[in-house]
């Protein structure tokens, strides 16, 4: 339990309140319950696909979700291709019309759902109970027997330019863009807008192509959780799945993050805030410092409880929602700081960030102030793994990194054996300023010279880039 | 099994052991059969509702399968009954209840609950303001304690409310000014479709009203709104009630009650006619579309059979506006909207908008879009729906109530038992939502569609883009 300190100088407006020296202190916590974690258990077909099941969950839901080791990694500078073929399952299959797909889903209670990301794939949905097999059904299709109707194409590409063209007005997209750029280059990772011109060029070719090159059952793990008739639904998964070719194994390239110090604006004229971008390369989830980083991270930006947090926002009042986190692909973590700041205070805001990772490097953090760190990422994993879809979300996430059952079993342990020294250690092996990427997205005219300014900043390979 | 045993040091470290399995190969010898039947009504949520002597109502419902209990304090104070010239006074005010209380100085709350392990946040909507977290059960009394604290009376000094501005600006600014279509439509719209200053003022707030906010106003806005009696504590998860019931006697009975201020009167004429207003955007690549049509009074069969229009036309894929402006026509990649655009249809108390919104390519005119938007009602207004499409509505509402019910921070499920305690006195009418559903008859949703999808009951309002596709002004 965290001691409660008095604050000096209260204002006391509430008639009757008693003065700040004899405050009442909050009742302590009573002992911590348990928490029972569902067994899962799992399946590999001879062709290579891996079945999950997890019986869990409170109300009569199923969630069936199908992963392929695909996305981004393997776009081959194609950005945005996996994301249109994903959207091209949708429309249609062998036996079902895009609205039979839409229709059926809703029958059961659910709507279908399809994307890439990164390093994954996924087709996925969640339904009643009683539908179980008809969503397995459905998933399946869509997953092995699309039509790609070559008349939904460029209505999709269409869209595709459309949301490019809103991308490339908001702030945080453009960032973003800039940040995945510099830091990852002309890796997949390091491009998350397309450029001018390049959606327009796809073809159903290309769509196909993709598809053919990327899809196959040893990249595919399904994943159900909730409640459901186990033998039932398993049969019905092997049924559709079991004679899937087998296909390629995933692709090994994990990016490669820059370690000299950058800097790139991109003007946004009379933008009332900058956003702000900070990047280093941080331990993935496999690597030793894992733990003591992602608790160091929660410490510094990751919670409300940070100290990033604490300053910027309800100390000087710069920001409203400023954040630092952990970008974990396979084999590559990346630290990212994010704030959109008020214009006149971006090079001070920057100038306490930096004083933040300053201090927090010198000077371990109190017990106190870790342990309340410690539980808070505690009471996190227990509400993260507390329902299906969320449990379910977690043994993707380790199957993709090739981590052990450990991992979640002692997940807590590990949080809670991180030591202060640690964190100060972590700080300075990895949040190096020396090394980081920082983008400026604003008005330049406005914030360009103090930024450059900066004693962090000066030396760092200067960039800008048009909108 | 995966068995987390906790609390088996003085630090709070969660002891674990692992009994799952992972197989490769061979197939799984089939079991027998285990059937999951559909259940016959749908939720069955376990209500416990009382008052206490200042009036404060209390809602407990006890669900122990995970050992988490999630806690909120609804005020009826939302920020469309906010005062004249305080615009957004409302959201700023729930950012001040973080600001500090008799016991609990600046940032102690967010310490007490991050700290003990728990989730927390707050909101503003059209008639609350809520307090919210998710906390492990063994430190429900502290949390209670907490909240119970800042109910009793804040403690700001200038200082923070003028830092809590700055943070209010610049959410303001991350979310509306500085973004294309920033406020389009959930914040705009009702400006537009209302004619009650209650109802059309800009609820996030003038920067001006906001800079304009005193420690008075502070005083006076808590002692009008925050009383007891116009409140609802809700505990949904895992505790003991004998022992929530004493916990809640001791701190929140201990708060003196207040008399409760009559809440202005925020109705809105019937609409005559359509309304139409165009603006131009200067962040905007592309044109975009947004219609409102106001909707039957809350709780009424009418309002519950606009619902199922709701689902029929606008929520998933496989509604009818979906299917014809995304699928048919390719006009666009989405087209979201509901009742109540910052909320649902049951989490406000007063009038409400029906409204969906699109992004379209210029060389697809407003008109177009509206008039396949007109096909797609004139069927609902000509004749009754189709049993598989009504069925299919249904099914829906069935899910989303699941999901309501079966999520890990329980949120939503907090957020219904209050709403239905905070503005009709009856938090266990939640276990009726499905059979109110199923009592719409296909005439009544007939009868319901031609008097509110009326043209001359909606609002139109269309945002020029003030940016090319290539980045600069037209």
């Amino acid at each position: 339990m965290k001691p409660i300190i008095a604050t000096a100088l209260l204002l006391v407006l509430v008639p009757g309140a008693g003065p700040a020296w004899s405050r009442e202190a909050p009742p302590a916590p009573g002992i911590p319950h348990d928490f029972t974690l569902p067994g899962k258990q799992t399946v590999r077909l001879e062709n290579g696909l891996s079945m999950t099941f997890l019986e869990y969950g409170t109300v009569p839901m199923v969630t069936l979700m199908a992963t392929v080791r695909t996305g981004a990694i393997d776009d081959g500078g194609d950005t945005w291709l996996p994301d249109l073929v994903m959207d091209m399952l949708k429309e249609g299959t062998a036996t079902r019309s895009a609205l039979d797909i839409a229709r059926q889903a809703a029958d059961m209670g659910g709507n279908l759902g399809a994307g890439a990301g990164a390093e994954q794939a996924t087709v996925g949905i969640r339904v009643l109970s009683e539908h179980a097999t008809g969503a397995a059904a459905l998933v399946a299709d869509v997953l092995r027997n699309p039509a790609f109707p070559a008349s939904e194409l460029p209505r999709l590409v269409a869209n595709y330019e459309r949301n490019l063209s809103v991308a490339l007005q908001e702030p945080g997209s453009l960032a973003g863009r800039e940040l995945s750029r510099r830091v990852y280059g002309d890796h997949p990772l390091g491009r998350t807008l397309p450029e001018p011109g390049q959606l327009a060029a796809y073809t159903l070719d290309d769509v196909r192509r993709f598809y053919a090159a990327n899809f196959g059952a040893a990249r595919t793990h399904v994943y159900v959780a909730g409640r459901f008739d186990r033998p039932a639904l398993e049969a019905a998964l092997r049924g559709a799945f079991g004679d899937w070719q087998t296909g390629p194994a995933p692709t090994v390239n994990p990016p490669r993050a820059a370690t000299s110090p950058q800097l790139g604006f991109v003007a946004r004229p009379d933008a009332p805030q900058s956003s702000l971008r900070m990047a280093v390369a941080a331990p993935d989830l496999t690597h030793a410092d894992y733990f003591p980083f992602t608790v160091t991270n929660t410490l510094l930006g990751g919670s409300f409880l940070s100290r990033i947090m604490a300053n910027i926002r309800e100390d000087k009042g710069y920001a409203y929602s400023p954040y630092s986190s952990l970008s974990a692909y396979r084999r590559a973590g990346l630290w990212v700081m994010s704030a959109d700041v008020t214009t006149e205070h971006t090079a001070d805001a920057l100038r306490e960030i930096y004083g933040e990772i300053d201090r927090l490097r010198a000077a371990p953090p109190p017990e106190a102030e870790l342990e309340a760190i410690k539980n808070y990422r505690a009471g996190l994993f227990v509400v993260n793994n507390s329902s299906p879809d969320g449990l379910l979300g977690q043994l993707a996430l380790m199957d993709l990194h090739g981590l052990p059952d450990e991992y979640l079993t002692q997940w807590v342990r590990h949080v809670y054996a991180v030591t202060p020294a640690q964190v100060s250690e972590m700080v300075g092996r990895w949040i190096d300023p020396s090394k980081m990427t920082v983008v400026v997205v604003g008005d330049l005219d406005k914030v360009r010279k103090e930024v450059e300014a900066l004693p962090q900043l000066v030396g760092a390979r200067e960039l800008e880039t048009d909108r | 099994m995966i068995r987390l045993l906790a609390g088996a040091t003085a630090s709070g470290l969660l002891a674990v052991l692992l009994t799952g399995c992972a197989t490769t190969a061979p197939p799984a010898a089939p079991a027998p059969a285990r059937q999951v039947a559909p259940p016959a009504a749908g939720i069955e949520i376990p209500v416990e509702y009382y008052r206490l002597d200042n009036g404060l109502r209390v809602v407990l419902s006890r669900d122990d399968s995970m050992p988490t209990v999630t806690v909120g304090v609804y005020y009826h104070i939302g920020f469309r009954i906010e005062p004249r010239g305080r615009t957004g006074f409302a959201h700023l005010f729930e950012h001040l209840m973080f600001q500090g209380s008799a016991n609990l100085g600046k940032m102690e709350f967010i310490r007490l609950v991050e700290g003990n392990g728990g989730l927390l946040n707050g909101s503003t909507r059209f008639d609350y303001t809520n307090y919210y977290q998710v906390v492990p059960a063994h430190t429900l009394e502290t949390i209670l304690w907490a909240e119970a604290d800042r109910m009793r009376g804040l403690a700001i000094t200038q200082e923070n409310l003028v830092n809590q501005q700055g943070v209010v600006k610049n959410e303001v600014k991350v979310n509306v000014l500085n973004q294309p279509y920033g406020g389009f439509p959930w914040l705009n719209m009702p400006q537009y479709a209302n004619e009650s200053w209650f109802n059309a003022h800009n609820f996030y707030g003038d920067l001006e009203d906001l800079d304009a906010a005193t420690l008075e106003d502070v005083q006076s806005f808590f002692d009008t709104y925050y009383a007891p009696g116009n409140a609802v504590l809700v505990l949904a998860g895992d505790f003991d009630p004998a022992q929530a019931r004493a916990w809640i006697d001791r701190y929140f009975g201990a708060v003196p009650g207040r008399p409760v201020t009559g809440l202005p009167d925020v109705s809105e004429p019937r609409q005559e006619r359509e309304k139409r207003h165009a603006y131009v955007d200067p962040l905007a690549p592309r044109p975009a579309l947004a219609l409102a049509w106001h909707v039957p009074a809350r709780g009424t069969p009418e309002h519950f059979a606009f619902g199922l229009i709701d689902q029929m036309l606008l929520q998933g894929e496989d509604s009818a506006l979906w299917q014809r402006l995304v699928q048919q026509k390719g006009y666009t990649d989405s087209v979201w909207g509901g009742i109540n655009l910052l909320g649902n249809m049951f989490n406000y108390a007063g009038p409400m908008l029906w409204t969906f919104s699109l992004l379209h390519d210029p060389a697809v005119s407003t008109e177009q879009v509206v008039s396949e938007v007109d096909a797609v009602i004139a069927r609902l207004r000509e004749a009754p729906p189709d049993a598989a499409d009504l069925q299919r509505a249904l099914t829906k509402i069935r899910a989303d109530l699941y999901g309501v019910a079966g999520s890990s921070d329980r949120f939503g499920l907090v957020d219904l038992l209050a709403s239905f305690a905070l503005f009709d006195d009856d938090p266990a009418r939640i276990n009726r939502i499905e059979q109110e559903f199923r009592a719409v008859t296909p005439e009544l949703i007939g009868r319901v569609a031609r008097e509110y999808l009326r043209d001359t009951n909606r609002t139109v309002l269309v945002v020029e883009p003030g940016q090319t596709a290539a980045g600069g002004p037209p």
